[in-house]
């Protein structure tokens, strides 16, 4: 760097002062502002290494995963809910402990390697059996809970049999892209232009997912599997008579529309219909299956035909029927894994990526793009391409992730497009500096936490973000870094940011999202079923629900409006806009209203005016006001504290407040 | 001081960072721009979500073939060809104006302003489900394999606002899919702003209650003071000054927004011709007297989603009498609309569209309803160049297929486009190594409607 700052003439900038440098490692690390009691213990460490400490202490704070789960859920393309015309995410229910189980392993300091094996195959050590005491081979033990990491592939399911083969689909382009850098999502209908990928690379590298089918794993103990068995079976015993009885009743009236819809059909799909279900052959049954919207009678069809009186007693049972209300049903998770019978089954070409359009001249086996020889499949698909993915050996494993992480750091990365090393994603602007931290990152053994703290307390970090003239002009990019980025808070330290001054943050780790959108009632079909939301609308905005659905909004307006994007696809960098809603929101929004209040009655609680506006101010940008400050702010406040409240909302609305210098 | 320009070319060029307004300021596509003065200044987009049936509306056949069984294709997953059964169309029609074309009587207002309209009776699309085919319908692409921005995006993103104080796509009323309102990979300034029905169009445009205009202003200065070390420090940054902007942006709307949602001042005979006040169309009525405010204003496309939400209420499995009522909703609206933008001068420069996604089928699923049709639908146009009282290309004896010059959806798109000033074979966006077009299927404008 300093080689670069030289030859183009660059004078790097010092470091920051060091409420600054707090402020800017606390929402770095934990995504949320530093308190009054943290800057006083900052500024009173003295000590040579007391930035160090400080990113020691940030980095063993629990909530230090919940920012940096954040960062790669965006990567990874989680969403609380999915849907397209016909389907919806079976996953959406139980997604979040993916969420959650990501926050842990971050917060344990998982190594990159288990972070990825663990998401791709549910086990962190990966799928090779290993010789054990007694001198038998087999496969290393799961750790139980490395099963919510495969909400990585559950997610991608639309249907509950994954009719648009989605699992597979997906985990091809977000593997890629995410964890090798390379985008092969143009190779899904045809030989990428540009880079060395072609179309069958894409085909094979499905294979390796195309096996993987749902299932649903149930969290619950053995006392609660019988209870809910008894409820159920309790349910069927109270429904069955009155089942029977609309049978009955409905019967002839059913049998006479039936009869004459099957009539209408074409002789060879009625004499299918007529046949008996077991006399039909595979193929018979779908046709059967395919008109079973055309013979499908509903109750008001019925009721056209029947008498006024039996319309009454329809509707009487009908109703009986409605009030008898099934158990809810048992916790659980919905995982991935390999079916048998897909096994056995050959991966096609599929013509624009269309899955019901295989090119069955064009069979294609498992594989993925640069693969050795001696690529290992005898203990599984997935486990042989792992083994390749994340061994120390493979270059771009390592690069991809140090750069992403400097990306988190630095506001942008090495590699300005992190989930595209290929030729359109441009040359990395220090590329020595990605080699040396890769070979390190790797050589720290995959540390995450290492990484973080190795960046951390380079000069580069330190450095203060003020722009000048003389710099400007050589370099206004900042391609160099001759300056720190000034950062514009995302979405989530921003909300976060908003309660936490306000006293008002609930820091609990994990659990159900939470939803600030009034969702279209009628659209609760796509929606997950009742109690999936948390009640509590105070949380860290981490825990804000996202996601996609065709019919209604079911994302934040708060959230779309600072750029959060919605999960559909990996979102590998958020823009960063600046933009009218976004002030109208700081503005006017009840969020701001409601926290301005209570950031005034912490202040009004400090004691005397000033010492009101000096603990706003450390609150919400992390300083004390200057004299000039005080003084303005003072005059505001026109020792009226009532006005602590409209001095609150101008702390909201200083640029210092959503920049981070 | 900067200049706004000057702000501008600074929030351009730093470090890749998006800054704009929001909405583009400027136009992005300065090659597009075709010669001479653009006929049509705004365009208001009226979308029925969920499929009208063209033949019980606007595209009148011969009952002969009621009850003659019809090879079809169903809907969803259901796609074994099977046989339906033709069910008749009862409605009555009637010829109106110096054109004499047909309408029927479920449109007996916009009958009244027909000659005003080119009828495109040979519309198609390839999609047959709902949400495909909205989507088909906005991005002009059959598939969505790329985050392709809709019509309005395009618009905004070729020719940018002509009113800085207002966004320059708007939608109201609930779309089918939130694709109708996407920028895309133009970027999510280039989106479709909703407007809220009442008082509050955009979110957040309201201050709360306990904070007054006099403290408001107070407060403004005073932030103006404390903010003035920060953003002396950082004034050679982009982000910096792209917030001052916003904060203008932001108040500019503050003042003008409500102004134009509010209703006050119209006269009692304006509202009448909208249907403001009747109980069936008091709804479609404002909606459509807020975009013609919102056109007198300068914003270029204004999207109005009907009955939308799900499958869109016009999606007439059931039976064909549930599109009365929505008929009654929109009939007098729009041909309201068309009379006052007429007597205003506004109808020249003003183009009014009126679809749905796809038509309904001349068969029913057994019922007396209708199923999707995407091979042949009705699309209006009015104003804004569109010669009044033509219409163009047929649908086959039955109403099933478009046969007669036929008309994908883009050329709808490239008549709009065209009529706007924009050259479509010139519009593009380079993103995954390739060039985008808006309009990449079909003949081009239909040049037939045009004066």
């Amino acid at each position: 760097m300093a080689v670069q700052h030289k030859a183009k003439g660059l004078q790097p900038n010092g470091p920051a002062g060091k409420l600054t440098l707090l402020r800017r490692a606390t929402f770095d690390l934990t995504g949320l502002p530093p308190t009054t009691a943290e800057q006083d213990a900052f500024l009173a460490d003295n000590s040579p290494d007391a930035f160090k400490k400080l990113i020691d202490r940030l980095l063993s704070n629990e909530q230090h995963g919940v920012r940096y789960a954040r960062h790669w859920l965006d990567v990874l393309r989680y969403a609380d809910m999915d849907g397209t015309d016909g389907g919806v995410m079976p996953a959406n229910g139980s997604i979040y402990r993916w969420r959650d189980w990501m926050i842990q392993a971050l917060n344990e300091d998982l190594p990159y390697d288990q972070f990825v094996r663990a998401q791709l195959l549910g086990n962190r050590y990966g799928g090779r059996p290993t010789l054990t005491v007694f001198g038998t081979r087999s496969k290393p033990e799961a750790v139980p809970q490395d099963q919510f990491a495969l909400g990585f592939l559950s997610r991608a399911a639309l249907t509950g049999n994954d009719r648009d083969q989605d699992i597979a689909i997906q985990a091809v382009e977000t593997v890629s892209s995410a964890f090798m850098g390379m985008t092969v999502a143009c190779a899904k209908c045809h030989d990428h232009r540009f880079d060395p990928i072609k179309q069958s690379d894409y085909y094979a590298m499905k294979a390796l997912f195309d096996p993987l089918v749902l299932r649903r794993v149930p969290l619950a103990t053995p006392q609660e599997i019988y209870s809910y068995g008894k409820a159920l079976e309790a349910y069927r015993r109270q429904k069955e008579p009155v089942d029977q009885a609309i049978e009955k009743l409905i019967a002839p009236f059913h049998d006479k529309l039936y009869a004459e819809r099957v009539s209408m059909l074409p002789p060879d799909v009625r004499a299918i219909v007529l046949k008996p279900e077991r006399k039909r052959t595979e193929a018979e049954q779908k046709t059967a299956d395919d008109y079973f919207p055309v013979l499908r009678i509903d109750p008001p069809k019925l009721k056209e035909i029947m008498p006024a009186d039996v319309v009454k007693a329809y509707d009487a049972l009908l109703k009986q029927q409605r009030e008898i209300k099934a158990p809810p049903g048992l916790d659980a998770h919905i995982i991935v894994e390999e079916d048998s019978a897909r096994l056995q089954q050959p991966t096609y070409i599929l013509t624009s990526g269309d899955p019901t359009k295989p090119e069955k001249d064009k069979v294609v086996a498992p594989g993925f793009p640069f693969q050795p020889a001696d690529t290992d499949f005898r203990y599984g698909r997935r486990e042989g391409f792992v083994d390749w993915l994340t061994d120390k050996e493979n270059p771009l494993f390592a690069r991809v992730a140090v750069n992403r992480v400097w990306q988190w750091h630095f506001g942008e990365g090495l590699q300005k497009s992190p989930s595209d090393f290929g030729l359109l994603g441009g040359r990395p602007s220090h590329p020595q500096l990605l080699d040396y931290l890769a070979s390190e990152f790797t050589r720290h053994n995959f540390s995450m936490k290492w990484l973080h703290k190795f960046v951390m307390t380079s000069a580069a970090y330190q450095m203060s973000s003020l722009p000048n003239a003389a710099n400007q002009k050589i370099d206004p990019a900042n391609a160099s870094l001759w300056r720190f980025r000034l950062q514009r808070l995302e979405a989530e330290p921003l909300w976060d940011a908003i309660l936490s001054s306000a006293g008002e943050l609930d820091l609990t780790i994990g659990g159900k999202s939470f939803q600030i959108v009034k969702t279209d009632s009628k659209q609760s079909i796509f929606l997950p079923k009742d109690g999936t939301f948390e009640a509590k609308k105070n949380r860290r905005a981490a825990y804000m629900t996202r996601g996609y659905i065709p019919s209604t909004e079911v994302m934040a307006h708060f959230l779309q409006s600072f750029d959060v994007d919605d999960g559909r696809t990996p979102c590998p960098v958020r823009t960063q806009t600046i933009t009218a809603p976004q002030a109208l929101f700081s503005m006017n929004d009840p969020l701001i209203e409601e926290a301005t209040a209570k950031l005034a009655a912490r202040a009004q609680k400090a004691g005397d005016l000033p010492a009101g506006v000096q603990l706003a101010y450390r609150e919400t940008i992390g300083r004390p006001p200057s004299a000039t400050e005080l003084d303005r702010a003072l005059s505001y406040v026109g020792g009226d504290p009532a006005k602590l409240k409209g001095l609150a909302w101008l702390l909201y609305n200083l640029d210092e407040f959503l920049f981070v210098p | 001081m900067l200049t706004r320009r000057h702000l501008l070319r600074l929030a351009n060029g730093f470090l890749g960072t998006a800054v704009g307004g929001l909405w583009a300021a400027d136009g992005r596509l300065p090659a597009a721009l075709l010669p001479g003065t653009p006929r049509a200044k705004s365009v208001i987009y009226l979308f029925m979500c969920g499929g009208v049936s063209h033949i019980d509306t606007f595209d009148p056949k011969d009952n002969k073939f009621a009850g003659t069984m019809m090879d079809a294709i169903g809907f969803g997953d259901n796609n074994a060809p099977m046989k339906r059964p033709v069910i008749p169309i009862l409605r009555t029609f009637k010829r109106y104006g110096q054109s004499g074309i047909p309408v029927s009587d479920w449109f007996p207002n916009i009958g009244g302003v027909i000659d005003d309209f080119a009828v495109v009776r040979s519309m198609y699309c390839h999609q047959t489900n709902h949400f495909p085919a909205v989507i088909e319908h906005c991005t002009g692409k059959p598939l969505r394999q790329f985050e392709h921005p809709s019509l309005g995006s395009w618009v905004t993103y070729a020719l940018g606002s002509a009113n800085k104080n207002l966004p320059s796509f708007v939608n109201i009323g609930r779309p089918s899919s939130p694709v109708q309102l996407t920028g895309g990979y133009l970027g999510a300034r280039y989106s479709a702003t909703p407007f809220q029905p009442g008082d509050t169009p955009i979110p957040n445009l309201v201050p709360p209650a306990t904070a007054t205009s006099a403290e408001r202003d107070r407060q403004m200065q005073a932030l103006t003071e404390l903010n003035a070390q920060f953003r002396a420090e950082y004034a050679l940054d982009s982000e910096i000054a792209a917030r001052v902007q916003a904060y203008e942006l932001a108040g500019n709307l503050m003042r003008t927004a409500p102004a134009i949602v509010d209703f006050e001042k119209e006269p009692g005979h304006v509202k009448a011709l909208y249907g403001i006040g009747e109980k069936e169309t008091d709804d479609f009525g404002r909606q459509l007297l807020l975009a013609r405010r919102l056109v007198e204003n300068g914003v270029r496309f204004i999207q109005l989603c009907h009955a939308g939400g799900g499958n869109g209420a016009w999606d007439a499995h059931g039976d064909m009498e549930t599109h009365a009522p929505l008929c009654r909703a929109v009939d007098k609206p729009i041909a309201g609309l068309i009379q006052d933008l007429k007597q205003r001068g506004l109808l020249d420069d003003t183009l009014v569209v009126f679809t749905s996604e796809f038509g309904r089928t001349p068969w029913s699923q057994n019922t007396t309803g209708r199923d999707h049709n995407g091979k042949g639908f009705s699309t209006l146009l009015a104003g804004g160049g569109v010669k009044g009282g033509v219409i163009e290309g047929a649908t086959d004896e039955v109403g099933y297929k478009a046969v007669d010059r036929p008309h994908y959806i883009s050329d709808l798109q490239a008549t709009i486009l065209q009529q706007m000033g924009l050259n479509y074979k010139k519009m593009d966006f380079n993103t995954n190594g390739r060039a985008f077009h808006l309009i990449e299927e079909g003949t081009g404008p239909i040049q037939a409607i045009l004066r």
